[in-house]
């Protein structure tokens, strides 16, 4: 057989009508959706410093000081100590290196308890300022809400088993003020703005007072500089 | 056994052709490019939404900002992932599913309406991905998306299931007949 323009018709494949039913139910069936379109999802991921606490801690469980003592020599977590010299009780950073190089795991975990208590309570003093800005719409307190509570959150949650463990009282009055605050964030129905972002200030304010409570009850020098919370 | 009993493949004007091999080049050369330019896109794209401050919500303290340049980058880098997946799945797609309506439809103005959806439809959707990534540094992850659905998602979208649906019962009613 010819075509129009007189050359050869490709080889042919007989056709039976069931399969190709067949084929198109299985082309209709893998082509997207159009209300359903993938874009990806986004699973939050460690940052250095939580990503270096966690190497030191499972390095200190295992009792491995010397590997322990080089991650933290190396890593993020003692940068941002240093970075965060002034916010900190004095020697926090000696004495954490101190404490790997002598094998006393309490007393690292004692000390990175402190250092995260006191990144969560600087995140939520900084909160409590930008919320606090009378330009701010409802839409943006509760968005700026929503982020610095999920960044206080993540420092918190490594450490709150230990703080736990040592002071039980602060542990639930901090979890109990981070539920409060979150509703004060969470949108209403429909997607708008949450009514009064506004009322996370005071829950920020008892997160920030019941942590930096913490951090001086746990510092060894009773001269630590507390924020102003 | 005649012709009629017999229907057999036949090939799609070359023009659709065309188009399907052109998205999945398209594809390996967006996948090429993403391996090659990884750093440069990156860094592109984070610089855009750090001169935009506003538009990403970034508040100023690294410990917030980062969770959310990080959502904006992943998301940057899937939307070119998923166009290298979707035009080269598409162009497949084009070909086989205007390989069909070619061979069973014998109409020619439904035929022609149907390739062209098909080809329109298959070919303009991995675009959107495309563009949703471009945008992403300019406007946000929602405006974006926003963008690039009523932009490209839902018309080329469209498209593609409804000439499907047409081929779908095309071929029912053909069964019906024959």
């Amino acid at each position: 057989m010819t075509r129009e323009n007189g050359r050869a018709e490709p080889a042919r494949i007989f056709l039976r009508p069931p399969s190709v039913l067949a084929v198109l139910t299985a082309l209709a069936t893998i082509t997207s959706p159009v209300a359903a379109h993938h874009v990806g999802s986004y699973v939050p991921r460690d940052n250095a410093v939580t990503t270096n606490f966690k190497q030191v801690k499972f390095s200190v469980q295992a009792k491995k000081y010397d590997v322990a003592l080089q991650l933290f020599d190396a890593g993020a977590l003692r940068a941002e100590m240093r970075a965060h010299a002034a916010a900190l009780p004095p020697g926090l950073e000696d004495g954490t290196r101190a404490a790997l190089t002598a094998g006393d795991g309490p007393e690292v975990e004692r000390r990175l308890m402190i250092f995260f208590a006191a990144l969560s309570r600087d995140l939520a003093l900084e909160a409590d300022r930008q919320i606090a800005r009378p330009e701010a719409t409802a839409e943006v307190r509760a968005a700026t809400g929503r982020k610095f509570l999920e960044a206080i959150w993540r420092y918190y949650n490594l450490v709150d088993f230990a703080v736990a463990t040592r002071d039980n009282k602060t542990s639930v009055a901090v979890r109990l003020a981070f539920d409060e605050a979150e509703t004060y964030v969470k949108p209403a129905a429909g997607g708008a703005a949450p009514p009064d972002p506004a009322g996370i200030r005071e829950p920020l304010q008892r997160i920030a007072q019941a942590l930096s409570t913490l951090i001086d009850a746990s510092s060894p020098s009773s001269t630590t500089p507390r924020r102003n919370s | 056994m005649t012709e009629a009993d017999s229907p057999t493949w036949r090939v799609p004007p070359r023009w659709v052709l065309l188009v399907a091999v052109l998205s999945i080049v398209a594809a390996e050369v967006g996948g090429g490019s993403m391996a090659r330019f990884k750093v440069e896109l990156t860094r592109w794209a984070r610089d855009g939404m750090l001169a935009r401050p506003g538009v990403h919500g970034l508040v100023g303290v690294r410990d917030v900002d980062e969770r959310i340049l990080d959502e904006a980058l992943v998301k940057f880098d899937a939307g070119l992932r998923l166009f290298h997946m979707h035009a080269e799945g598409m162009g497949l797609v084009i070909i086989a599913t205007a390989m069909v309506a070619a061979t069973v439809i014998r109409h020619d103005a439904a035929r022609r309406a149907i390739i062209a959806l098909l080809t329109t439809g298959g070919a303009g959707y991995p675009l959107g991905y495309l563009l949703w990534s471009a945008l992403i540094p300019s406007y946000g992850l929602e405006r974006s998306k926003a963008i690039a659905e009523w932009l490209v998602w839902v018309p080329f979208g469209t498209a593609t299931i409804v000439a499907l649906w047409c081929l779908v019962g095309m071929v029912a009613l053909r069964m019906i007949k024959s």
